[in-house]
């Protein structure tokens, strides 16, 4: 039973670390919390469904689509809607983030109403060690975020256009000096990100379900884990991802499975009391 | 003489958008030549800087390197044209690594990057020491030589400098100018803002003397050093 638990939160942890990623990556650059990235997951999970399901096609290559198609609809959201309004400040675009991803999810719904859908996938038996069952495509979700942490952590570290990335989140004004063109740095970011928030609807729509409000259910505990590991930090957040889906599953031991949404609330509510800039993220450094 | 300014600013009104901060400013560098603008604080020496680095617009008057006219061009551009700006206030990535900094420095410019980089460890060695820790975790002293390396990873055509010895000790002014001085030795022209006017004009050919957002005076730095009016105005304080 425990182990199940623990199995479980994995799972979980795998699904919302490589969003938490990009939430962090786009903050670090932006400036401003994106609450959009429900609409981008949810966009994403229909894509695929789309080119699963009604055109007929494998899943990866649903997945890879899902991955284009939103990091198209995350450039074109920036060039429309967040950069014309830049300098705003940045609760102007967390409004505007939350405005667009209310319209991202109702053109979804325009599409595909309210149902509750599923990949065109053959069922399979889950694998079994001893008490544990686990899924391939929940094997698939776990081997995907790991591969996403390296390649994020590979990026960023050791070449010139992620360590440019991480130059302009640490200061973009020094950037520009330097001679980095930050514009072309944070469209780069904002593609990267997309492809994330894409696979992230294909993967919920494998573990979860595809609906228009699959986005949004994910949306807190992804807030939770980059905040948990200090917002602007990739790998803070792949810690925070880790620490609330493992908390989100253990709170069923004690509480009814109702309360799991409410994991995440506490999580940052207890954080933004008692360490607001996360576990790896520094304090903000006021002159 | 005036053809031969590698760097020029005739005529700029510039400032941060609710008016002009700098009223009609000109000022040159010459090749291989030490030039600083001092005065007093908001006289515009800053708002200056920040326009020829291409970090604000000018709104009338021109800005050129060599015959090329640069007023208006984003500050990547200005960084690849060999305009190297060093900030006064956080003038390194705090996050990156110090050899992370000083690749970033050679952002427009990779040829011969390992060249440059053993340059700027022959003039700060420490900086090869401790190349892999965070330039955030560094001194103050050990920053600054971070923030100039970044500068001389590209073979700057002029340097531009705001306060570089702001926030130094006393010994780590006098090791700054020395290395400003050995930098220019090497053919660069240095264009610097300094509140601490005696020691810069000291390494100086020329000097600027701004005043409410203009030049009031242009003269050899020697001269400026000798003249009664200005060391009791701007220098005074600082002997």
């Amino acid at each position: 039973m425990s182990w199940q638990i623990l199995v479980n939160g994995l799972v979980n942890a795998a699904l919302i670390a490589p969003p938490a990623i990009a939430l962090s990556l786009i903050f670090g650059v932006m400036r401003f919390p994106n609450f959009a990235i429900g609409g981008y997951i949810t966009v994403g999970a229909f894509f695929a469904y789309a080119v699963n399901v009604d055109l007929g096609a494998p899943i990866w290559l649903a997945a890879i689509a899902a991955m284009i198609g939103t990091a198209v609809v995350v450039w074109l959201s920036d060039a429309l809607v967040f950069r014309p309004m830049q300098g705003r400040g940045p609760v102007t675009l967390l409004v505007l983030s939350i405005a667009l991803t209310l319209i991202l999810e109702h053109i979804v719904r325009l599409f595909y109403g309210a149902d509750v859908r599923g990949f065109d996938l053959p069922l399979q038996r889950p694998y079994r060690f001893g008490d544990i069952r686990i899924t391939q495509e929940q094997i698939e979700i776990i081997v995907l975020a790991i591969a996403i942490a390296a390649i994020t952590h590979l990026i960023l570290q050791y070449t010139r256009t992620g360590k440019a990335v991480r130059a302009t989140a640490d200061n973009p004004m020094l950037a520009q000096v330097r001679g980095i063109d930050t514009g072309w740095i944070i469209l780069l970011t904002w593609l990267y990100c997309g492809m994330l928030f894409g696979l992230t609807g294909v993967l919920a729509g494998l573990d979860l379900v595809i609906e228009p409000l699959v986005g949004w259910y994910l949306t807190i505990p992804i807030f939770a884990a980059a905040i948990l590991g200090g917002i602007g930090s990739p790998y803070g957040a792949m810690l925070g991802a880790l620490l609330v889906g493992l908390a989100e599953e253990l709170t069923v031991l004690i509480l009814p499975s109702t309360y799991k949404i409410g994991v995440g609330f506490v999580i940052i509510a207890i954080l933004l009391l008692v360490r607001p800039q996360g576990l790896l993220g520094r304090p903000e450094i006021k002159k | 003489m005036m053809a031969d300014a590698i760097l020029r600013a005739s005529g700029v009104y510039a400032g941060y958008g609710r008016g002009d901060i700098i009223h009609g400013v000109s000022v040159e560098a010459r090749p291989g030549e030490i030039v600083t603008v001092i005065g007093p604080n908001g006289a515009g020496k800053s708002t200056l800087i920040k326009t020829i680095a291409g970090l604000l617009s000018p709104r009338l008057g021109t800005v050129a390197i060599g015959d090329e006219e640069i007023g208006g061009l984003p500050a990547p551009a200005v960084a690849r044209r060999g305009i190297a700006f060093v900030p006064q206030e956080a003038n390194v990535f705090r996050q990156l690594t110090v050899a992370e900094n000083l690749e970033m420095g050679a952002w427009t410019d990779q040829d011969r990057k390992d060249e440059r980089l053993d340059k700027v460890h022959a003039l700060f060695p420490v900086l090869a020491e401790r190349r892999h820790v965070r330039a955030g975790n560094l001194s103050g002293g050990q920053r600054q030589m971070v923030a100039f390396g970044m500068a001389m990873m590209v073979e700057p055509r002029v340097l531009l400098l705001d306060e570089p010895s702001a926030g130094l000790s006393p010994t780590m002014v006098e090791q700054m100018f020395e290395i400003v001085k050995g930098v220019n030795q090497t053919g660069v022209a240095v264009l610097m803002v300094e509140q601490n006017a005696i020691q810069a004009l000291k390494i100086s050919r020329r000097g600027y003397v701004m005043a409410a957002g203009k030049v009031a005076l242009e003269d050899a730095a020697d001269n400026l050093l000798q003249n009664k009016e200005i060391s009791e105005l701007y220098l005074g304080s600082r002997v």
